[in-house]
């Protein structure tokens, strides 16, 4: 079949165009293909027209006569070649047949040799075709081996990629449980400050409750003859160093007096000052806070004396209430 | 009617051939007449193809001359079914041409003073009787007309590939095209010339 590469082919050809191996390729495939041969009949008589496109032009009318000539005296030499005599010399034939015997030999041999050769090329074409068959059975096993490694690396691909999806659910379920841990850790750590917050207030209370314990509870009673029944309570907080004292029935006191409470510890050679204090005029009763002004250790007693307004540094009065 | 509509350029160089052939036989067998007739129909063509290449009128009437030799000399080897014989002729014609000129090496000159002017001798009334030299006008006309009704690029690639003796990849150079570009052209034009002109002929 026809197709545009052999017209192109057949386009440079008749143009003489075709070199080297093209040219013997074509003329390979030219000899053996009928309808090649009429394209390139049909298109070398086109390209040969394409001589009446050259501008007009026409030869000397004497070379038409120089022809003439030419041809006529090689006619005439060719009527004398034909009218030669040939005599057979008698020993043609002998020496023709001596010829065509050593041509027959030669041939012959040429004969035997060509079939050598020729039956040395087919061993070598069963060679090659042993070769050829022993390389494609070779590439076949090669691609059954490589056939079988693709197949098994893709079962390994398989359970790789299945072993990678049960890492990733344990991954995930870790971190569920990490999640959850983290809760149960912060539940725990808000329980625990709830209970170091408990803890604080029971220690506290504790505290509190051990300075209950270390409370000086003290009654004093009246020392004055005018008022026996003059009373009075002190309690000693020693953590705190305050204390609180509350009185009843003491008598009123004038405007340039002051009752003075005292703080006995045996630490010091004389009380402690624990402040002074009024009372109500009509009920003889107060209640005072009160704060020693040295440091304590221990409250041996309670004392209240009677002094001047203001209070004096060390007692001076009578003392109106003593603790028990 | 119109004549040109009924006109087979089949037939007619079928026809031409067919004449041509039997004068090549004739000069086979030393027919003098035949062999001056064959040369009214071919010189013409031959020798302006001769100077289209090689823009030498004394060159291109040597190279007619010796075409017209082998033939007088060949005309027995003449084989029809392998092409008519004014393709022969101008196969001959155009190889030697081209072997001349790439012999003498002046295909750079050559092609620079090559232009589309008619040259050499003009062609005058004298030699070929009368129908000899309507058939010429009537295939110069025709080729031509041929030629001119392809695309001008077509055209330039044909005649040079036909005329300059230059290679694929010189005339590809020459046009600044690609050669796979020049070779189509090549192929395209040839094969509208065939159809135009009716290379198809047995």
């Amino acid at each position: 079949m026809i197709d545009e590469l052999h017209e192109e082919l057949a386009s440079l050809y008749v143009l003489g165009l075709l070199e080297g191996p093209e040219l013997a390729d074509f003329q390979a495939g030219l000899a053996r293909d009928p309808a090649l041969q009429t394209l390139v009949r049909e298109l070398n008589e086109t390209t040969c027209r394409l001589a009446y496109a050259a501008p007009a032009a026409a030869p000397s009318p004497a070379l038409k006569a120089r022809l003439l000539d030419r041809i006529d005296t090689a006619a005439r030499w060719r009527a004398e070649r034909r009218v030669v005599p040939f005599t057979v010399p008698v020993w043609l034939p002998w020496a023709a047949a001596a010829c065509l015997a050593v041509s027959c030999a030669w041939l012959g041999q040429l004969y035997l040799v060509s079939r050598s050769e020729n039956a040395l090329l087919r061993d070598q074409q069963t060679l090659a075709e042993f070769e050829l068959s022993s390389a494609r059975n070779q590439l076949k096993a090669e691609r059954l081996i490589a056939a079988h490694e693709v197949a098994s690396a893709t079962g390994q691909l398989a359970t790789l990629e299945q072993n990678l999806r049960r890492a990733r659910q344990e991954a995930d379920d870790a971190n569920l449980q990490l999640t959850s841990a983290q809760k149960l850790i912060a539940a725990r750590d808000l329980q625990v400050a709830q209970n170091n917050e408990r803890l604080a207030e029971l220690e506290a209370k504790s505290a509190h409750d051990a300075d209950l314990a270390n409370f000086k509870i003290s009654t004093l009673a009246s020392l004055l003859g005018n008022s026996p029944q003059a009373l009075a309570v002190a309690v000693w907080n020693p953590a705190r160093q305050e204390g609180v004292l509350r009185v009843e029935k003491l008598p009123a006191l004038a405007a340039d007096k002051d009752y003075q409470l005292w703080l006995v510890d045996p630490q010091y050679p004389i009380p402690v000052d624990g402040g002074v204090f009024t009372v109500d005029p009509a009920t003889g009763e107060a209640r005072i806070s009160f704060k020693a002004d040295k440091p304590i250790k221990a409250v041996a007693k309670f004392a209240v004396s009677l002094e001047r307004k203001g209070g004096v540094p060390k007692a001076e009065g009578p003392m109106v209430l003593l603790s028990q | 009617m119109n004549p040109a509509a009924d006109f087979d350029p089949s037939a007619a160089n079928a026809e031409r051939a067919r004449v041509d052939a039997d004068l090549l036989r004739r000069i086979a067998r030393d027919d003098r007449e035949a062999f001056a007739q064959l040369y009214d129909r071919f010189s013409r063509p031959l020798y302006a193809t001769a100077l289209r290449v090689l823009n030498n009128p004394a060159e291109a009437e040597d190279i007619v001359q010796d075409v017209f030799l082998a033939l007088w000399e060949k005309a027995a080897s003449f084989e029809s079914t392998r092409g008519s014989a004014f393709a022969w002729a101008v196969t001959l014609t155009r190889n030697r041409a081209i072997d001349r000129i790439r012999m003498r090496n002046r295909r750079a000159e050559l092609l620079s003073q090559t232009t589309a002017e008619d040259a050499g001798t003009q062609p005058s009334d004298a030699g070929p009787d009368s129908a000899t030299r309507l058939l010429f006008k009537e295939q110069t006309g025709a080729v031509r007309a041929a030629v001119a009704a392809l695309p001008p690029e077509q055209q330039r690639a044909v005649e040079l590939a036909f005329f300059s003796g230059l290679t694929q990849q010189e005339i590809a150079a020459l046009l600044q095209e690609p050669l796979g570009t020049v070779k189509a052209r090549i192929r395209r034009g040839l094969l509208k010339l065939r159809e135009i002109l009716g290379g198809r002929h047995d």
